[in-house]
């Protein structure tokens, strides 16, 4: 069993006695400054948020199809946050229906795309996705902040924010998935969700 | 990644990788650290080094390694429990659909009567999927029909001033209640009548799911143009359903090789899908009334 019985020494949790120096390190190596910074222990890269932001904002750029290749859920937990915080702004204290219905809205997308597609995809693809195109609706919560949504303008608005969030979403898993042809058939739910967002912020 | 394992099993794993034999550390693991010369030590010391700097605890590692085995062995359990119930592949027949179908199929939902061809095309005895023939039946159109139309209720009952999020929950619940019921009346009598076809439960599901369709439009028109507007547009998406399920089912029902069975058997099939249709516009009317008052 035991080549050579030592004695128990009582010097486990000693690291500074253990540790000879080798050439070759460890990339992780083990004093406090060659850690590698937080953000990228934590996986949350600025530019990649940066770029998929940009990209839903631009609804007429043409997505590209690997950028949901690594699904980072930071950027839509901040968008999520923000819009609870613009209905905040305006009074409304309904941050529960707005992660029950992301969580509600994100599941039954998930099940449809699996359903619809040729390749499966994950739930957090899903989830990202649906949480970056929510951002023009954070736009017109902010817009009830100051202004009421109730008349003609604030129709026309809303079923022109809901269209633009539909359409980044349904570009995106279109690109993503591969599928053709089905482009509004995918962006009909994602408005019915993203009609339900605009109905708390306008109600 | 560093994978930092830990001390007990992963930590054994981790050193007998790094040396040739290595003693296993059950009983004296600082006999392991110690006794060994050379780089030995420094992969397992800065190993342990991490680990402590990290989480601290060693019985951390093993929790989280056994939590996640925990994990993927749930999920492996109710992938394996789906399908048994459901399969998934079947399913996706009827998902597989294009905006061109979709399109096409809405129209003739509301208009069927200059449709001529009404026969579902086999290709070698398996059914073509919705892309390629417009007469199959999908689940799409029922599916977001149905979570269209628990929306509009909603929104029809705002109007009223009469919505509470409560009221959403009963509406959803009684359409569904309402779909499963027919449903099941439907296998019931498929089956007292022996037919001999390939209806299966999607079928039926996707037939008894295109009411939905009439339903949105009469609540909104019934909306937009008050009571009167309600009644026309029932009456109308009422004939269109019901000219569309005869015509349909009676050339389902009967399979890929038709003009089957005694004549008898033949008019009792003709029985069941007359009377599948004159039900479709009294569950319209109830399920839609008290939204449009």
């Amino acid at each position: 069993m035991m080549q050579s019985q030592q004695p128990y020494t009582g010097q486990i949790f000693q690291p500074t006695q253990a540790y000879t120096p080798v050439t070759s390190q460890p990339l992780y190596g083990n004093s406090f400054e060659d850690e590698p910074p937080l953000l990228e222990e934590l996986g949350i890269n600025f530019d990649h948020i940066w770029q998929k932001t940009l990209t839903v904002l631009h609804p007429l750029k043409v997505a590209d199809g690997s950028i949901m290749n690594e699904t980072d859920l930071a950027g839509p937990m901040v968008f999520c946050l923000a819009f609870g915080a613009t209905l905040l702004l305006a009074g409304k204290i309904q941050f529960g229906y707005v992660y029950g219905i992301s969580a509600i809205g994100c599941l039954g997308m998930f099940c449809l795309l699996n359903l619809m597609s040729m390749t499966g995809v994950s739930f957090g693809c899903v989830a990202s996705v649906l949480g970056y195109c929510l951002l023009p609706m954070i736009l017109l919560s902010s817009f009830a902040v100051i202004f009421s949504l109730q008349g003609m303008i604030g129709i026309i608005l809303t079923a022109g924010i809901i269209g633009w969030c539909s359409f980044s979403a349904s570009k995106i898993f279109i690109s993503a998935l591969a599928m053709e042809g089905q482009q509004l058939l995918v962006a009909y739910p994602c408005a019915l969700l993203y009609g339900v967002f605009a109905l708390i912020s306008v109600f | 990644m560093a994978y930092h394992s830990g001390y007990g099993a992963h930590g054994s794993k981790h050193r007998a990788r790094a040396a040739p034999d290595p003693p296993p550390l059950f009983d004296d693991t600082s006999g392991g650290y110690s006794s060994q010369p050379g780089g030995y030590p420094a992969p397992g010391a800065d190993v342990a080094f991490n680990v402590n700097h990290l989480l601290g605890d060693p019985m951390a590692n093993v929790a989280m390694a056994y939590g996640s085995s925990i994990a993927s062995h749930g999920k492996d359990m109710v992938h394996k429990e789906l399908h048994r119930f459901v399969s998934v592949n079947k399913l996706k027949y009827f998902f597989a659909v294009d905006t061109a179908y979709v399109a096409k199929k809405l129209g003739l939902l509301v208009f069927p009567y200059t449709h001529q061809n009404w026969e579902v095309q086999y290709s070698r005895d398996v059914p073509l999927p919705p892309r390629q023939d417009l007469n199959a039946p999908d689940l799409y159109i029922p599916t977001m029909a149905f979570i269209t139309y628990v929306l509009l209720a909603g929104m029809a009952l705002g109007i009223q001033k009469r919505f509470s999020p409560e009221v959403l929950g009963l509406c959803a619940s009684t359409a569904l209640v309402w779909v499963v019921m027919e449903v099941l009346a439907l296998l019931l009598g498929l089956y007292l009548a022996t037919v001999r076809s390939d209806l299966s439960t999607f079928h039926l599901l996707a037939y008894s799911g295109y009411k939905y369709v009439g339903m949105i439009l009469s609540v909104l028109t019934g909306l937009l143009f008050g009571s009167d507007g309600y009644y026309v547009a029932l009456a109308w998406t009422s004939s269109a359903l019901m000219y569309f399920i005869v015509r349909s089912l009676r050339t389902a029902a009967l399979g890929p090789d038709s003009m089957g069975g005694p004549v008898p058997r033949q008019r009792l099939q003709l029985y069941l899908t007359l009377g599948a249709a004159a039900f479709q516009p009294l569950i319209i009317y109830w399920l839609t009334f008290h939204l449009v008052r």
